[in-house]
Formats: structure tokens, C-alpha cells, sequence
């Protein structure tokens, strides 16, 4: 049975906030106390913390809409066959070097014969236009799309659960373990994160990867989504360590020490309770972070490897033409930019409203 | 064109195979010559020419270079006994004397080659010629593994047994420093002999070089140029050697500027670049942007080249699935050259056999598996492949970053996938594609590849499917082709020399018809370069050489 931290609970259930970045605003009743600004939150009884952070973000429609932005991303991207065999009628790999295409009434040819590809149509093929291979765009992009996200999402779960983990440990054993794993995360964090990126993936890419537990062939999606997960890991870890750190001498865990609970029992009933809001907060941020990164190498080739789209491998084949092709940059990139612009906005908001502090500027 | 030696002699069994690499593909070597006025030595450099590459050269030693990055600036830089004629377009492709007084005689039936050097020569760092430099030069090649090594142990006596360590010296080459003689026995006749010693990796350098990558620091030469400034994979600056005397060595004029050559992966901002002024030679090896190629050929300053160069994707042989001739067949059926030529910027003509237009020997008789002109015919390939049972078989399909091989290689994966194949692209940097496909352990299965003229001689491109030229390390038979017709016909074949290869046309024309029958190679094309400058250069002074490029002596500035 694990002891609960005095004041970390409304109506007894645990908020998974730390009070000691609560700003001593603990909540106890039905009413909120009056914060600092002088405003009020109403809150309903049995409101769990979670609900409560729920109503908060629904007070946020920036956020929203940013959210709603991201999810209307992740569900084209899912569509994404739908659209190429009942729309495009075609794969995001298919080259059309020598097809042609009506635009405007007029047939032209998909890539010329010097080698430009023709620019958005409006219509089913070619939607947005065709790259220098002559294939489909807007089926890339979205096919791409799903990697991106895929990758970012793998790579998001990898850090977190890793961070997690890392963080807990260093913090709750401190000693050798913290010294070990803390080196360990500098050594990451010391080596910039997309020539470490780069460097491993180009050569897991061309030879694979097999450490006999462990086999990956080059070219899979794994490849860019472990190595994201990897380098970010001491972005989630350290700040979860320092977290643990204020935690782990509290009464709550000395409470638990005396009941007889062992060390997997703490860390996981009464340490992990207190970091997971930090995790939460984290994930959207790092989902972005993760996307940009995966462009990032794929752009510079050591991410997602052709033919497989994604969207920093579209920007890096569009730049050779941007003068005479810029839809073959452009459109990757602002729909690079949209997602990652709605996870970020979205994850300021779900931060805002499970941290009362940010909560005041809210109300105000 | 290259210097007849008149090889009586006996056949010279290895000779084929020996010869390979140094050529040209984006691998190969280099020669130099000039044109040009000769001028006094030591010319001023009043300004200094920009030069954009999209590829770093893979070194900037002469006896490690094996690209024709490599050789367009170690040509102006190292001369050997004999070099190419400073000129421009087909006339660059003849040998003349270099640090040898003349072009070395022949005898002993082919198999003796002797020159002597000029007398007074000097290496950019002030230092004698002797014609011991030359052994050592060798020497050197050989114990730096360059990738074109086998023109030496495949010919010269004693080579081999140097390069394994059994002897001291290359028995076959002996030199008298007091003289300047320098005297070289063949293992056989070999009719190209002279182009061997025309290439970069033959040219001098001081004895005493260390044994060991000097790309970042090159050793003095005798050239125009001297390579100073390396910043690996970004730049290097060709400074006008000013203890080089032109009229020493007619045929060899001095340099007009400095050239900085700066490395720019981006094929769109180098032609841009050289549209605005802010560089003056576009690479020909590099393509034209497709965007900007309205503009360029609207130039004054843009001519298209002809060169003797080949587009193909090998086809491993001694792997699956293309240790099959029906898999092999298919891929050849399948291809549309005329969609490869338009990811090229329509800068290449369809074709199907391994000897380009304008090499001996390069056959006129319809290709095999279908008209190249047309588009591929991908139901039959699909059929061919079913029938031999291959559908589904894993195929890795590897390319460099250039535009436009990687787009080809996109095309080419897509291709195979869609006749049943299950195909993985392997996308390498371009500075290391070539050296990384051509390690023997990593055995690829299939790729991009390509090859330009080391010397115009069908010999110097059947080297690639020449048995004994497949190598652990800088492998260029990346097909692995081990075809005892093949090899039978390559040392007769290499035998004859320059002047006589008239004669055996029709023999070249049948050995590349059963090239393109076996369906060794998936040869797509052939490619022609652009000679681009920026509007200051003065183009007319300007020489195109087909075997590297652009001679950079050439440059000279009007404003």
C-alpha cells in the first residue's frame, strides 16, 4: 500500500502535480482558493485533476483549434490510401516519367523533356503537382506524412519510457547509478544531436544493424525512430532526475521506506505518480521536436530512405528545382510546419493547464 | 587519340584484365597536356577564376586519384613521361611527350618502352627531376593501392611482386639518373601502354614522397598548377606554380589565374552561381538544373560536349537474383531509356550497349531486348521474371546523392518493384559511393554506375568486364562478370595498338553484341557534358577535354 503525499490530492485522489511547483495551491474543496491575480476556478465535486486540467484546455481555443489542426493532419495521413487508389490512382513509389496530364485542357507532359515536373493540377492526379521522378505529390505527402508521424511517434514513446525510466533511477538511487546514468545522458547530450543523428544513421542505413538480440535492416523506419528516441533521451531524463531528487526525501517515500516497500514498488507507486504530469507535458513537445528531427536526417539522408517518402526527404529531392518546381519544397513544408506548429501550440496548452502556475495566465 | 606503339608480340595473356580503372567513371584518372599559347614560365595571376563541382575529387594525390573529379586538378598539376595535348575537344585526346623528351620508342617486340627526361626540370618545390622519381612514382601507386592499380602489375614486370611485398623494386623499370634514361619491360605487348603512362597515378613525384594519403597536403609536381588550401570535401585553390618553366615542355602551357575550386552539392546553385558571376566554370560532369536550363543554353557560354561515356546499372552476376540471365534480361527489358533521359535534362541519347557512339567498335545492329528509343516494356519483364521463379526476391538497389543518379536509382527501384522485384534503395554520399560499392565483402547486388573514357580505346571500358579486374578493394567490375569468351577476346583485343584498332572493328562490334546479349550491364545511355563558363571567361580559349573535363589552364578572364 503506498502512502500519498499530504496535499497532493483533491477530494483524495492524487493530482499528479507536485505541490511544491503548485505554488502552495493545493485543492481541498469545491472551491478553488483565490489565487493570486484574484481569480476563481469553480470546481465540481469528485473533479478529478486530470478533469480539472481537461476544463482548463477547453477554456484554451487556440489550443484546440491547434489541436484539432494536428488531428486533421493525422487523419489525411491515414487516408492516404484511400486518396491514391480512388483519387490518384496511383502509389506514392509509381514514376509517370513519360505520362502526361490535363491542365487547364491542355496535355502536358507529367516531367518535361528537360526534366521539369509539372506544378499542381487541382485536380485527382497530381493534385499538387509531380517531383522530378514524376511521381504523385500530394499521395507523398501524405504517405509521407504517415512516416513522419509514425517515426515521430516511436521515437516520442522511446524517449519518454527511456527518460522515464533513466530519470527515476538516477534520481531515486543517486550514488553510483546517478553518476553512471548521468555521464552517460552527457555524453548524448554533449555530441549535437543531428551529426550524432546523421552519423548513426547513415551507417545503420547502408550495413544494418546487429548486435545478435537486436537485428535492423537498413532502410526501415525504425532506424530513424530508434535514433531519434536515443539522442533525446536526456531531454526528458534530466529534468525528471531533478524532479525525483525533491521527491524521493519527502515523507510520502520515507512513509512508504518504513512500511517495508521495496525499491521497484517506490519508484513505481510513489515516485512515478510525481513525474508523470512532467511526462505528460513532455510528449506533445517531443512529438514535435521528434518530427522536425526525423526531416532533419531524412533531409540530410539518414533518415527515411528513398523511394519512402517523408517530409524532410520531399524538401531535400525539391530543392534542386525550387526555381523552376517550388510546389516540390513548398507544400512538405508548410505541411511540416502546420503539424509541428499544432503539437507545439496544443502542448503549451495541455502544460497550461496542468500547471497551476501557467493556469494564472490563463485567468487573467 | 593515342600514341600507336607498334606491338609485334606474343599475346599478352593478362593484359586485359590488368588494365582498369583508372578512368572513368566518375572514377578515373587523368593526363595532361595543353594547348594554348606556351608563354613564359611563371605567369602572374592578376585574378583569380572560381570553379564550382558538385563531387569532391576522392583524393588530390596523383597516385590515389581515381575520379574525374580528381583528375581535372591533378592533370594541370603532375605531368609523367607522357601526357594528353593541351587542346581542345577531340584533339586533347592525343599523347604527347611530357617530362620525356619524346614519346617513348618501343621495342622488343612491345614489350620495351624507353624515354628520357628533359633535361632541367624542376617540381614545384624547386627540387630536381630525376628518373629515378618516375620508379618511385610507380612505386608509390602500387603501394597506395590506387584503384587503377592493375595497369601496372598486369603489365610491367615485377610490379605485381612489389606490390605483394617479394621484391624491393619493380625489377621492370630501371632508370640511370645521370642520363635521365628511363627503361620499361612489358610482361606482353600491350597497345594502350602509352596511355597508361599517360595517367595522373604515372605522373613524377619526388622519390622520398611518404607512402601514404597526401590528398590533404598533394606532393610537388611538375604542372601549371601546385594544389594548396585543402579543406576536404568543401574546397582546394590550384595556385599558378611559379617555378614552372613552359618552355621546357612545349605543349604545356603555363596557367592564366589562380582557380579556387569550391565543392557545391547543389547542382541549381552552382549553375546559379555561375549565371550571376560569383563563379565561372560550371562542372561538366555535374547536370544542369533542369530549371535553369533555358537560361544557360541561351548563353553565349554554354556549348554541349560530346564524350565517350556510358550510363548502366550493374547487375551482380554471382548474387540472385541476377545471377540469372532471365532476371537480367528483364531489368534491360523494363528500363525506358527515354524517361532516364529526361531525369537527366534530355542530356543523354538512349542506348543499349556497353562501347558508346564514337569508340571503335561500338556495334550499329539493333539491340536486343528491344528498341532503346521506346519505352520499356514492363509486362515482359514481369513474365520474365515469374518464369525464372525470382517474384519477391529482395533486391538492394544502390545510388550516390547526384542528381540526377539518385533520381535515376529512384526510377530504376521503382522499375524492378513493379516486374516483381522487392527493391531497397541504398542512397551513399558521393564521396564514398564508388570506393564503398567497390569493397568486395559488401558484394552489392545491383546499383547505379558509370563510365567515361580513361583513353579513347574500347580496352580501357572492357576492363570493366574483365575477370581479373574484379578486386577486393576498389572493385570496378561491379557485375563480377567472369565470361571466358570475354576474357579470351580482351587479350587478344588488348594487344593491338591504337593505330591499328581500325582493323579488328568489326571483332570489338561482335564482343560487345554478346555483351548486350548476356545482359551483363543494364546500359541506359549516353551522356553529353556541358561546357559552361560564366561571361568573363574568355570561352574560346576555354578547352573541353573529353576525357576530364575542363582544363583549368585554360581559364583565362576578359574582365
Amino acid at each position: 500500500m503506498s502512502a500519498r503525499r499530504p496535499g497532493s490530492s483533491i477530494n483524495g485522489k492524487d493530482t499528479g502535480i507536485d505541490p511544491a511547483t503548485s505554488t502552495g495551491t493545493a485543492f481541498s474543496g469545491t472551491l478553488a482558493p483565490e489565487l493570486d491575480g484574484g481569480s476563481k476556478v469553480e470546481l465540481a465535486p469528485e473533479m478529478g485533476p486530470y478533469q480539472i486540467a481537461w476544463r482548463r484546455l477547453r477554456r484554451n481555443r487556440v489550443a484546440l483549434g491547434f489541436g484539432l489542426l494536428f488531428i486533421l493532419i493525422v487523419v489525411l495521413c491515414l487516408l492516404a490510401p484511400v486518396y491514391a487508389s480512388d483519387v490518384a490512382h496511383t502509389t506514392p513509389y509509381a514514376n509517370h516519367v513519360t505520362d502526361t496530364v490535363q491542365v487547364g485542357g491542355k496535355t502536358v507532359d507529367v516531367v518535361s523533356l528537360t526534366g521539369l515536373p509539372v506544378g499542381p493540377t487541382w485536380h485527382g492526379r497530381f493534385f499538387l503537382g509531380a517531383d522530378a521522378n514524376g511521381r504523385d505529390v500530394a499521395v507523398r505527402l501524405l504517405y509521407g506524412g504517415r512516416n513522419s508521424l509514425e517515426i515521430g511517434g516511436v521515437a516520442t514513446l522511446i524517449t519518454i519510457v527511456l527518460g522515464l525510466l533513466a530519470g527515476i533511477v538516477a534520481g531515486y538511487f543517486r550514488g553510483f547509478a546517478d553518476g553512471l546514468i548521468s555521464r552517460l545522458l552527457e555524453v548524448i547530450w554533449a555530441y549535437p544531436v543531428i551529426v550524432f543523428g546523421a552519423a548513426v544513421g547513415v551507417i545503420i542505413n547502408v550495413g544494418g544493424l546487429d548486435l545478435g538480440f537486436v537485428k535492423l535492416n537498413g532502410g526501415t523506419l525504425l532506424v530513424p525512430a530508434i535514433i531519434i528516441g536515443i539522442v533525446y533521451i536526456p531531454y526528458v531524463a534530466r529534468p525528471v532526475r531533478g524532479k525525483v531528487l525533491s521527491v524521493r526525501g519527502l515523507d510520502f517515500v520515507d512513509a512508504a521506506r518504513q512500511q517495508g516497500l521495496g525499491h521497484m514498488r517506490i519508484m513505481a507507486g510513489e515516485i512515478l505518480p510525481n513525474v508523470t504530469t512532467l511526462a505528460i507535458v513532455m510528449i506533445p513537445l517531443q512529438l514535435a521536436q521528434s518530427i522536425l528531427l526525423e526531416a532533419a536526417l531524412s533531409f540530410l539522408g539518414a533518415g527515411v530512405q528513398s523511394p519512402n517518402p517523408s517530409w524532410g526527404t520531399m524538401i531535400g529531392d525539391g530543392t534542386r528545382l525550387i526555381p523552376g518546381a517550388i510546389h516540390l519544397t513548398l507544400v512538405p513544408g508548410t505541411m511540416l510546419v502546420l503539424c509541428v506548429l499544432g503539437i507545439n501550440i496544443f502542448g503549451d496548452g495541455v502544460r497550461d493547464a496542468l500547471d497551476p502556475r501557467a493556469k494564472l495566465r490563463i485567468e487573467r | 587519340m593515342k600514341n600507336p606503339r607498334v606491338l609485334s608480340g606474343p599475346a599478352l595473356a593478362a593484359l586485359a584484365a590488368a588494365l582498369l580503372s583508372a578512368c572513368g567513371s566518375s572514377s578515373s584518372s587523368s593526363t595532361s597536356s595543353t594547348s594554348g599559347a606556351s608563354g613564359s614560365s611563371g605567369a602572374k595571376a592578376t585574378s583569380a577564376a572560381t570553379v564550382v563541382v558538385g563531387t569532391a575529387p576522392d583524393y588530390l594525390d596523383p597516385q590515389l586519384g581515381y575520379t574525374t573529379q580528381s583528375a581535372e586538378a591533378t592533370y594541370p598539376t603532375y605531368t609523367g613521361l607522357v601526357t594528353y595535348a593541351h587542346k581542345d575537344g577531340a584533339a586533347s585526346l592525343t599523347v604527347i611527350p611530357g617530362l620525356a623528351s619524346a614519346v617513348p620508342s618501343v621495342s622488343n617486340g612491345g614489350k620495351t618502352y624507353t624515354a628520357t627526361l628533359r633535361p632541367g626540370l624542376k617540381f614545384s618545390n624547386g627540387a630536381a627531376v630525376k628518373a629515378s622519381d618516375f620508379t618511385y612514382s610507380i612505386e608509390r601507386a602500387l603501394k597506395l593501392n590506387w584503384g587503377g592499380d592493375a595497369f601496372y602489375t598486369g603489365n610491367i614486370v615485377g610490379a605485381s611482386a612489389y606490390q605483394k611485398g617479394t621484391a624491393s623494386t619493380i625489377s621492370g623499370i630501371t632508370t640511370d639518373d645521370a642520363t635521365g634514361k628511363v627503361t620499361i619491360n612489358l610482361i606482353a605487348p600491350y597497345g594502350a601502354f602509352d596511355n597508361v603512362l599517360a595517367f595522373p597515378s604515372s605522373a613524377i613525384v619526388p622519390s622520398g614522397t611518404a607512402m601514404k594519403n597526401l590528398s590533404n597536403s598533394p606532393p610537388p609536381g611538375v604542372g601549371a598548377y601546385q594544389i594548396t588550401n585543402v579543406v576536404p570535401n568543401q574546397s582546394f585553390t590550384m595556385q599558378i606554380n611559379q617555378t614552372y618553366n613552359a618552355e621546357q615542355i612545349p605543349g604545356i602551357p603555363p596557367a592564366h589565374v589562380n582557380v579556387n575550386v569550391k565543392i557545391e552539392a547543389n547542382n541549381q546553385t552552382e549553375a546559379e552561381s555561375v549565371l550571376n558571376g560569383t563563379a565561372d566554370i560550371f562542372d561538366p560532369g555535374d547536370t544542369l538544373p533542369p530549371a535553369l536550363i533555358s537560361q544557360i543554353t541561351a548563353s553565349s557560354h554554354f556549348a554541349k560536349q560530346a564524350i565517350q561515356q556510358n550510363f548502366y546499372f550493374f547487375l551482380n552476376t554471382k548474387r540472385p537474383p541476377f545471377n540469372n540471365i532471365l532476371a537480367r534480361q528483364a531489368v534491360i527489358e523494363a528500363l525506358n531509356q527515354p524517361a532516364l533521359s529526361r531525369l537527366d535534362s534530355g542530356n543523354f541519347a538512349p542506348g543499349c550497349y556497353f562501347l558508346p557512339p564514337g569508340i571503335v567498335g561500338h556495334p550499329t545492329a539493333p539491340c536486343p531486348y528491344g528498341d532503346p528509343s521506346k519505352g520499356g516494356n514492363i509486362a515482359a519483364a514481369k513474365a520474365l521474371v515469374a518464369k525464372a521463379g525470382l517474384t519477391g526476391t529482395p533486391v538492394d538497389v544502390y545510388g550516390e546523392t547526384r542528381s540526377p543518379r539518385k533520381e535515376f536509382v529512384d526510377y530504376y527501384a521503382s522499375v524492378l518493384n513493379q516486374i516483381g522485384f522487392k527493391a531497397t534503395e541504398k542512397i551513399l554520399a558521393d564521396a564514398t559511393y564508388f570506393p564503398t560499392i567497390g569493397n568486395l565483402k559488401l558484394n552489392p547486388q545491383t546499383g547505379f554506375a558509370d563510365w567515361n573514357q580513361d583513353f579513347p580505346n574500347p580496352i580501357d571500358f572492357y576492363l570493366l568486364l574483365d575477370s581479373s579486374s574484379i578486386q577486393s578493394i576498389n572493385n570496378q567490375n561491379f557485375s563480377q562478370v567472369k565470361d571466358p569468351h570475354i576474357d579470351s577476346e580482351l587479350k587478344a583485343l588488348g594487344k593491338i595498338p591504337a593505330a591499328q584498332l581500325g582493323t579488328v572493328s568489326a571483332r570489338w562490334q561482335a564482343l560487345d553484341q554478346y555483351v548486350a546479349k548476356q545482359a551483363y550491364e543494364a546500359v541506359y545511355g549516353y551522356q553529353q557534358w556541358p561546357k559552361f563558363a560564366s561571361a568573363r571567361v574568355d570561352f574560346a580559349a576555354l578547352h573541353f577535354i573529353p576525357l576530364y573535363g575542363i582544363d583549368w589552364s585554360s581559364i583565362q578572364l576578359t574582365k
